[in-house]
């Protein structure tokens, strides 16, 4: 998987921009707790952050797209506007839609990446299951031995 | 819009079966659940007729009201001379009964086009013979991919490519035949012919997806059971087949009407563990099964003793007035 690292990837960047930590770990606590206000989330973090960082992170999340907000009092409520699952969707479809519409190889390199990871994977699982075929055969046979 | 007595009785007959096949079907989607739940704790063999049951009630049940009650009331008390309006409500549920039963019978009849020509590729490309220690023919196919599956919904052909032959061992080769043969036994293809005829809910909505799955997941723990006979040895070598088929290859995915070895969407993780702890039959089937059978034909037989009484007619022949305003 080392070549997605590669230049690749900056050459067909996603049309989502990639998400700092700090964003990360907003999007991540607003998912679990829902809406909330700046406040709320500054005393949700587990390191001590300015006031105004956490809201200029939320505020630039809002700009990307990532979240909702509404005014129903003197502050913000931001809320995400996918859920976890969509986003992840999206950035995946999005990096893999980004791949093959890149030069003919690259694309075709996904795909066979794709296809090994899966294979792999397919690969183990059916050792693994050979494995407890053993065991239970050995088991069977020791205990049919007078 | 006015309507002759055989437009009416058509119209009456179309509506009404949609209609009570929505409630049926929407009462058996909630029920699904707790029967698939039900199902996990019954023999295999069984738990696959009672899905299926379910599976086709709300068409067979529908079908049986329109058939056994509704149509004869209509017959036996709606006067031939009148000529009455029908209303739009019974002019829509018709034309969706309509649209629900030509889907469902287009459906079957690609599926069933599709399976004949599937068969008359492997009768082709395949080698009628008799494999070493069975008693019935299989369809031996030089084929790449590693086939093992079952062709035909009235007269049903077990195809075996070279590759799946030359890879097991006799003990295992005989532990998939005879899943297959379980199979056939069972008339799975035609049950599944049965499935896609059964009309869906709603035009370009079947909904019993989960019903559907779990019967196909049942049916084949059911021919893994018949396979193996109640005999742990055979248990394993069936499950060691599974796992050796599985490494031969992907296999390309079968017409719907055709059964296969590694059956699309069942978990062979799931299928090997369910044979690895395979506990010997010592028990004859039986209790629940009877109650079943015995409980159903009690049903049926108070339901049709019920349908032909003058005044079960004469309220169905009412309902029919009110569904035709």
């Amino acid at each position: 998987m080392r070549f997605l690292k590669s230049t690749t990837v900056e050459q067909t960047r996603p049309s989502q921009p990639p998400l700092g930590h700090l964003e990360t770990t907003v999007m991540d606590l607003l998912w679990e707790r829902g809406e909330s206000n700046v406040h709320d989330v500054v005393q949700r973090l587990h390191r001590p952050l300015a006031y105004t960082t956490v809201m200029t992170t939320l505020d630039r999340l809002y700009k990307k797209g990532l979240l909702d907000r509404r005014k129903p009092a003197r502050a913000f409520l931001y809320s995400p506007r996918w859920s976890r699952m969509e986003w992840e969707q999206k950035r995946a479809g999005e990096f893999v839609a980004g791949f093959l519409a890149g030069p003919q190889p690259a694309g075709e390199l996904l795909i066979s990446c794709l296809v090994d990871a899966v294979g792999q994977q397919d690969e183990a699982l059916l050792d693994e299951l050979e494995k407890k075929i053993r065991l239970k055969r050995k088991e069977l046979y020791q205990r049919r031995r007078p | 819009m006015t309507g002759s007595y055989l437009f009416r009785l058509l119209c009456l007959s179309m509506a009404s079966f949609f209609l009570a096949h929505l409630a049926l079907g929407a009462a058996l989607s909630l029920m699904a659940p707790a029967a698939i739940r039900l199902s996990e704790r019954l023999r295999p063999q069984l738990a696959a007729r009672l899905l299926l049951l379910l599976r086709l009630a709300p068409t067979g049940l529908s079908l049986l009201m329109v058939a056994g009650l509704l149509a004869p009331s209509y017959l036996w008390l709606e006067p031939r001379a009148t000529t009455e309006p029908i209303g739009w409500v019974c002019l829509a549920a018709a034309a969706l009964g309509l649209a629900v039963w030509s889907l469902s019978i287009t459906r079957a009849l690609r599926a069933a086009g599709r399976s004949v020509r599937h068969i008359r590729h492997c009768q082709r490309s395949a080698r009628k013979t008799y494999l070493r220690g069975e008693t019935a023919p299989v369809w031996l196919m030089e084929d790449p991919a590693p086939l093992v599956m079952l062709a035909g919904v009235l007269r049903s052909r077990l195809v075996i490519s070279r590759k799946v032959v030359s890879a097991l061992s006799a003990e295992q080769l005989s532990a998939v035949l005879r899943h297959e043969r379980a199979h056939s036994r069972s008339r799975d293809n035609f049950k599944r012919l049965l499935v896609l005829l059964a009309p869906g809910m709603l035009p370009f909505f079947r909904g019993f997806g989960r019903l559907e799955r779990a019967w196909a997941r049942v049916a084949e723990w059911a021919a893994d059971d018949f396979a193996v006979a109640g005999d742990s040895r055979r248990s394993l070598t069936l499950a060691a087949a599974l796992v050796r088929v599985a490494r031969l290859g992907a296999v390309p995915s079968p017409p719907v009407l055709v059964t296969s070895l590694m059956a699309k969407g069942i978990d062979l993780s799931a299928r090997v563990d369910r044979l690895l702890h395979f506990v010997p039959a010592t028990a004859k089937p039986g209790g629940v099964a009877k109650l079943l059978s015995g409980g159903g034909v009690l049903l049926g037989a108070c339901v049709i003793t019920l349908m032909a009484q003058p005044v079960t007619l004469r309220a169905a022949h009412e309902f029919l007035e009110e569904l035709i305003r």
